[in-house]
């Protein structure tokens, strides 16, 4: 390693190569805490160019290498082993060129998210996919985990929004994947890119859709006396065919949490859950799916419904909501956030399961979420230097997964398999899929150099390596 | 040979599943992914050379091969859940008899292909052919959850799920959507479902192209959400003149605000189609690409739509042409292989992807589904496709000869 | 150390579901300390301030350093961790690059207003950084600089002379790039401007320490009496700050008094780990000015911020209650109405100093008494709230970050369209900072206090 760096700082400038104790310290975690492990050395390219000449150069030496964006992401992806060069994409952060007509952006990788939407909104336009860190993520990590956030319940996840990228493999080598149109030119490989963790390389150029904002958008807050019921209203929403723009809930723990921040939006705290419901699209539509979804929530016992009236009431609204993960902080010092899919009309038995399981493993767990999707974020909220009670999380993650799984779920909606999820890969994919994915990782990185250690579990690649049948 | 391949197949899958083309070829229909599995790998042990099929509907079944393998006995809609919007149906299912069960349940499928109304589900994905209701919910793949694929040499890789939102694993599914069958068969999807619209009314507009290209952009421009804006050419919509379409669909009273902004934008005269004619019209436009022998569609941006509109008329036959207002055009006519590649040329130096979406096996043997690739492309498509089909049983041209 | 043992008292965030809460030094819901009692192992003590990160990165795009370098060590979060590893023994004080990353920052706090969990970053910054100081010393630009800063007969004349040269307009001339072009810009930007109509009420510069005669008692009971805090750099370059803040105040009905004894508020000292010292100076100033007038008026945002937290600097009662009854001029302002001035026909762009916004949490009453002035056109900054670059004396310690940090700052004002004629902002630090910034890209616009402008406002009532 030591005989690397000069070759790094070569590429960067000394500046731009970190590697004392301190610094390395800094970058041992993303935004899951629980994962902690400093890496060799932090490389920090400040142009294309660079990050070609960085992996050429650790593909020559044959050294392991995690790229990183903001660090924002909650599954330990962006976490290297004491191994392994840190790249991280920061410095790249221009937004290169924003086309109203053709409602596209170009970006590069370390661009923030919200940054996007910002210089987009002179044009009528925003970038959709709206991750709760959207404030601090950028675009490459978003693609890299295939990020959602509570409008891609109508808007889709960031698959649904990139449509090129230029990626440079673990190789340095580069290829162009898609086009500018959206066509796929080829295979998908943008669709296949898109979500695979950094395991595939750096897409250090990416074209992203905008959409144009909603003519009128309604905001509701409705408060619910049982978690069983709200989580019905959900399911009768869904099943009516309104797709709100979002659609989300939390629970009576994340509320106190929130109302106790400077986030406070002014949600009732005596409710055992809140739902918050987002219309937008024409007037019309607005106003008559409106009339219907009122309707659902008080069916299904909704104590009382706010609609904001106002973007400043609506933005105090989103406020609490977005930062809810942050808020829990106030709870205690560690917080395990977990990331589930199960059927939407299986939230109501689900909810219960994961609050039955709290309960027996005598854990604080609440739960925000996107409702609508069916997108469980069961948060436990912990101090993990007290070893017997993370062994207890631990084991509580573990059982809600599999209650996920086992009422038709996945074992993440949005956040990826990262660290975090590497060993639930086997609940819902068997031996031949995952082979499969480990072969596609080969196409892209036959040495397997590029983040390695995430998404596939260990033991999952041996068949397909020897050509069998599994 | 062939006589050697029936015997073989008939002691797989008994001789229910095994009959014979009009060409003579040895036809396999499994009925289950795992039977299906057990033809590929005998197929990919044996050396033999497997043509794919669907219901027959759309590629045309010359692949040269040593057998034939069909899906049609999957036909099965394996199960639809109004509640979760989600739908698992096996690849063989034609489109027309989901669209009935989806319908019976309140639900649908807002895919809207070309080609004939019972084309199977599993061709509409591999090929990834979308409609006209692109403009308002996406292409092929924003609708699949996740499919279950049989590899080349007899694997059943399960990728995605059931549920509208996952990001467990790779995407290997959308490998497999718009991949032509190159790196498996899909054998059974889980597909996204919307509830059936309470309306749903379509306008027309006859005019100049250009004047109704613009008209679309400037709709495009003013958001207002349609769910299908499609613009045909004349001989398409068997008009004097070119025709803009639009489909709205919702709830009245947001089918009827959008309407009346509708009338507001742009310099043409809508007419209301009667509610009867609106299906049948939007299933002939639909029919328009069997047309000709050829259809192909070209990734192109809204705004340029003029220009390629008149190199494809430059470049190929007579033909018959629907552009979307988000872009994307298709064109079905009669042509010569070194017509396609001049035009493949001219659209690459432009950044416009080509794809052969149809055609007979003498024009994609030579030309090939997707043709040259862009940059650090073909490298990995070519690892993929060994990856999913190692001993290259799967008789599908995704490049062409050069 | 048990979990009992660190949530010491009752108070919980579960279930009070009350506002800010004041003590963060539980952070522990019921349940969770039930439960850790039961673990048998030994958990050692965090530096409280900091326990409840979570890790979310949420403050990374508020942080001035990060957003120039994009370095997760220059970013608050990692600095969390150095600050932990600090206080845990896992990193040393000694260490190069833990004090390097601790001292590149500014200490603007911009990171607490948006951290959901309520991480005191300030507070642990403080600790961190006497601990530092402790163990090595303050470093020799440093120690002189914080020395001469302890000593008027040290400073008043520096910055008098700087004053009469300032007069000459040398500065101006010489002012730009390069560090000495730098420094020259920041005496220059603090020059007096007047857009009023008249300046007739413009008088030479009254009132330095030395010569004060506070009238005392109140001249006028029933009106409010309003102690006015001279500060070092304020009352020797911006005297023209003091006169318009003693000048709106009348206007609104404040009894503005004078007292000796003040000396600097040690709030440089305090940033910088030199605890000791920034203590010596609060004591003499809370002896001078306690219980002297109904309030204290600050117009340098740094001096207000520390001022406030006097209570919490000494751990005295006599100093929690001084800092009670500290305000920015703005507050005063704002409450007051302020009084109808006249007409200002200029575009302006506002800035919040960070210590007033983050540190003070005073960000409505500077806006509302601008908004006040018909004919003024005021915008928000972008990135308003994102620090200039000056954090006292950082930009002497640090002037390459200082200046990476200060060209995002520039490239927001250069950029604003239509053209302000000024940049206003209430701290002296700020001033200089961007004024020197402008100057040295050539950009033809001034600086100026929020009272100039409503000073300016009142001369044109009549």
């Amino acid at each position: 390693m030591q005989s690397l760096l000069p070759h790094l700082e070569r590429i960067t400038g000394p500046r731009w190569v970190r590697h004392r104790r301190a610094e390395l310290a800094t970058y041992a975690m993303d935004g899951l805490p629980t994962r902690e492990s400093p890496p060799a050395a932090v490389v920090m390219p400040g142009t294309r160019e660079e990050v070609i000449a960085i992996v050429r150069e650790l593909h020559r030496a044959g050294v392991p290498w995690v790229a990183r964006g903001a660090g924002t992401g909650l599954s330990g992806g962006a976490v290297a082993d004491p191994a392994a060069v840190m790249i991280t994409l920061t410095r790249l952060n221009r937004i290169l060129s924003i086309d109203p007509a053709r409602r596209r952006a170009v970006v590069e990788p370390g661009a923030v998210n919200a940054r996007l939407s910002e210089a987009a909104l002179p044009f009528g336009l925003a970038y959709a996919p709206d991750p709760s860190s959207q404030a601090a993520c950028t675009l490459g990590g978003n693609v890299a985990e295939n990020a959602g956030g509570p409008h891609c319940l109508k808007y889709g996840v960031t698959a649904n929004h990139i449509t090129e990228l230029e990626v440079v493999l673990p190789d340095g080598s580069t290829a162009r994947l898609g086009s500018r149109g959206g066509e796929a030119w080829g295979p998908d490989l943008v669709g296949l890119f898109v979500g695979s963790e950094g395991m595939f390389g750096i897409a250090v150029e990416i074209t992203t859709r905008l959409v144009p904002l909603p003519r009128a958008v309604r905001t509701s807050l409705a408060d619910f006396g049982s978690i069983r019921a709200a989580s019905e209203a959900v399911s009768a929403i869904i099943a009516s065919g309104i797709v709100p723009a979002a659609l989300e809930m939390m629970d009576q723990v994340c509320v106190r949490a929130v109302e106790a921040s400077i986030y406070a939006a002014g949600y009732p705290t005596d409710a055992a859950a809140v739902l918050l419901v987002e219309l937008d699209g024409s007037e019309e539509a607005v106003v008559g799916d409106g009339a219907v979804v009122d309707n659902l929530l008080a069916q299904h016992g909704a104590r009382s419904i706010t609609s904001a009236s106002s973007p400043a009431e609506r933005a105090r609204l989103w406020q609490g909501r977005k930062k809810a993960f942050g808020a829990m902080g106030r709870l205690a010092p560690d917080l395990a956030v977990q990331d589930a899919v199960v059927p939407r009309s299986a939230l109501p038995a689900v909810l219960d399961a994961v609050g039955a399981i709290g309960r027996r493993h005598e854990l604080v767990v609440s739960n925000v979420f996107h409702a609508g999707d069916g997108n469980l974020h069961p948060n436990i909220s912990f101090d993990r230097r007290d070893a017997q009670l993370a062994a207890r999380v631990h084991q509580a993650s573990g059982e809600i997964m599999e209650a996920c799984v086992a009422a038709g779920g996945s074992i993440t909606g949005e956040h990826g398999v990262g660290s975090d999820k590497r060993d639930y890969m086997p609940l819902i994919f068997d031996a031949a899929t995952l082979d499969a994915m480990c072969a596609v990782r080969r196409v892209f990185d036959p040495l397997e150099r590029a983040n390695p250690g995430k998404v596939l579990p260990i033991h999952a690649c041996r068949e397909w390596r020897a050509g069998g049948v599994a | 040979m062939s006589d050697a391949v029936l015997t073989r197949l008939r002691a797989l899958l008994g001789s229910a599943g095994v009959e014979r083309e009009a060409d003579g070829l040895p036809r396999a229909t499994p009925d289950s992914s795992e039977s299906f599995a057990q033809v590929c790998h005998v197929a990919s042990e044996e050396g033999w050379r497997i043509r794919l099929e669907g219901q027959g509907t759309w590629l045309p079944a010359d692949a040269p091969a040593e057998l034939a393998l069909s899906t049609r006995a999957l036909d099965q809609v394996v199960s639809v859940s109004p509640a979760d919007l989600v739908a698992t149906v096996q690849a063989g299912a034609p489109l027309d008899e989901v669209r009935r069960r989806l319908a019976d349940q309140g639900m649908w499928l807002a895919l809207d292909p070309p080609g004939r109304p019972d084309r199977s589900i599993g061709s509409i994905l591999a090929t990834a052919t979308a409609g006209p209701l692109r403009y308002g919910f996406g292409s092929v793949r924003d609708h699949v959850l996740g499919c279950a694929v049989v590899t080349g040499d007899g694997r059943i890789v399960r990728a995605g799920g059931r549920v509208v939102k996952n990001v467990a694993g790779y995407d290997v599914t959308k490998l497999h959507v718009g991949g032509f069958g190159g790196f498996g068969v899909i054998t059974e999807v889980h597909l996204r479902l919307r509830a059936l619209p309470r309306a749903d009314v379509t306008f027309t507009a006859l005019g100049p192209r250009d004047r109704l290209a613009a008209a679309a952009r400037a709709i495009g421009a003013a958001s207002l959400s349609p769910s299908a804006l499609e613009m045909f050419s004349p001989a398409l919509a068997a008009e004097a003149e070119w025709m803009l379409a639009a489909r709205l669909t919702g709830t009245d009273s947001a089918v009827v605000g959008e309407a009346r902004r509708l009338s507001a934008t742009g310099d043409v005269t809508w007419q209301q189609l009667r509610a009867d004619r609106s299906a049948a019209f939007w299933g002939l436009t639909a029919r328009a690409a069997l047309a000709g022998p050829i259809t192909l569609r070209l990734g192109v941006l809204p705004d340029g739509l003029e220009e390629t509109i008149d190199l494809v008329g430059h470049d190929l036959d007579e033909g018959l042409v629907s552009a979307g207002g988000m872009g994307g055009l298709r064109w079905t006519g009669t042509t010569s292989v070194e017509r396609l590649r001049s035009l493949r040329r001219a659209m690459a130096a432009r950044e416009i992807p080509m794809t052969i979406e149809r055609a007979p096996w003498e024009v994609r043997r030579e030309i090939g589904h997707f043709g040259a690739y862009r940059e650090g492309v073909g490298q990995l498509v070519s690892k993929l496709r060994e990856a999913f089909d190692p001993k290259g049983a799967l008789q599908v041209a995704l490049e062409g000869s050069g | 150390m048990t979990g009992e043992e660190r949530s010491n008292s009752g108070r919980t965030a579960v279930g009070s579901g009350a506002s800010e809460p004041a003590d963060s030094h539980d952070r522990f819901p019921t349940a969770v300390r039930q439960l850790s009692d039961r673990s048998s192992t030994a958990v050692p003590p965090l530096p409280d301030p900091l326990a409840p990160c979570v890790h979310c990165g949420f403050c990374l795009p508020a942080c001035p350093t990060y957003l120039a370098t994009g370095d997760e060590s220059d970013s608050p979060r990692g600095r969390i961790v150095l600050m932990r590893a600090l206080a845990l023994g896992e990193l040393p004080p000694t260490d190069d690059a833990l004090a390097e990353h601790l001292d590149a920052c500014l200490g603007c706090r911009g990171c607490e207003p948006v951290c959901p969990s309520g991480v005191q970053y300030g507070r642990g910054l403080e600790i961190a950084r006497a601990r530092l100081a402790e163990v090595r010393g303050l470093t020799p630009l440093a120690r002189i600089v914080l020395g001469v800063f302890r000593r008027a007969w040290l400073w008043r004349p520096a910055f008098t002379a700087a004053r009469w040269l300032r007069g000459t307009g040398l500065f101006g001339v010489v002012a730009g790039e390069g560090r000495m072009g730098f420094a020259a810009g920041m005496v220059a930007a603090t020059t007096r401007h007047c857009e009023a109509r008249s300046d007739e009420a413009i008088g030479s510069p009254r009132h330095p320490i030395a010569s004060s005669a506070a009238p005392w008692p109140p001249r006028n009971a029933g009106r409010p009496t309003v102690l006015l805090f001279r500060g070092c750099v304020m009352d020797t370059l911006f005297t023209h700050v003091h006169d318009a803040t003693r000048r709106t105040l009348e206007i609104n009905g404040y009894d503005v008094v004078e007292a000796d004894g003040q000396v600097c508020c040690g709030a440089l000292h305090d940033h910088a780990g030199d605890v000791a010292a920034a203590k010596a100076l609060a004591e003499r100033n809370v002896r001078a000015l306690a219980d002297r007038a109904d309030y204290v008026v600050v117009d340098s945002a740094g001096c207000g911020a520390l001022l406030k937290d006097y209570g919490h600097l000494l751990g005295t009662e006599a100093a929690a209650a001084f800092g009670a009854k500290v305000r920015d001029v703005s507050e005063l302002l704002a409450a007051a109405g302020p009084v109808p001035p006249g007409p200002l026909d200029l575009d302006v762009v506002y800035d919040a100093p960070c210590h007033l916004q983050h540190a003070q949490g005073v960000h409505a009453e500077p806006l509302r008494v601008l908004s006040a002035i018909p004919g003024l056109r005021l915008r928000m900054l972008p990135g308003s709230d994102k620090c200039c670059g000056s954090a006292g004396i950082y930009s002497l310690l640090k002037p390459d970050m200082a200046r990476a940090v200060l060209d995002m700052k520039i490239a927001e004002i250069a950029a604003a369209l239509p053209r302000p004629a000024y940049v206003t902002t209430g701290n002296p630090g700020c001033l200089m900072q961007i004024g020197a910034g402008l100057r040295a890209a050539g950009v033809p616009i001034h600086v100026v206090h929020p009272v100039e402008l409503l000073d300016w406002a009142y001369l044109n009532s009549e």
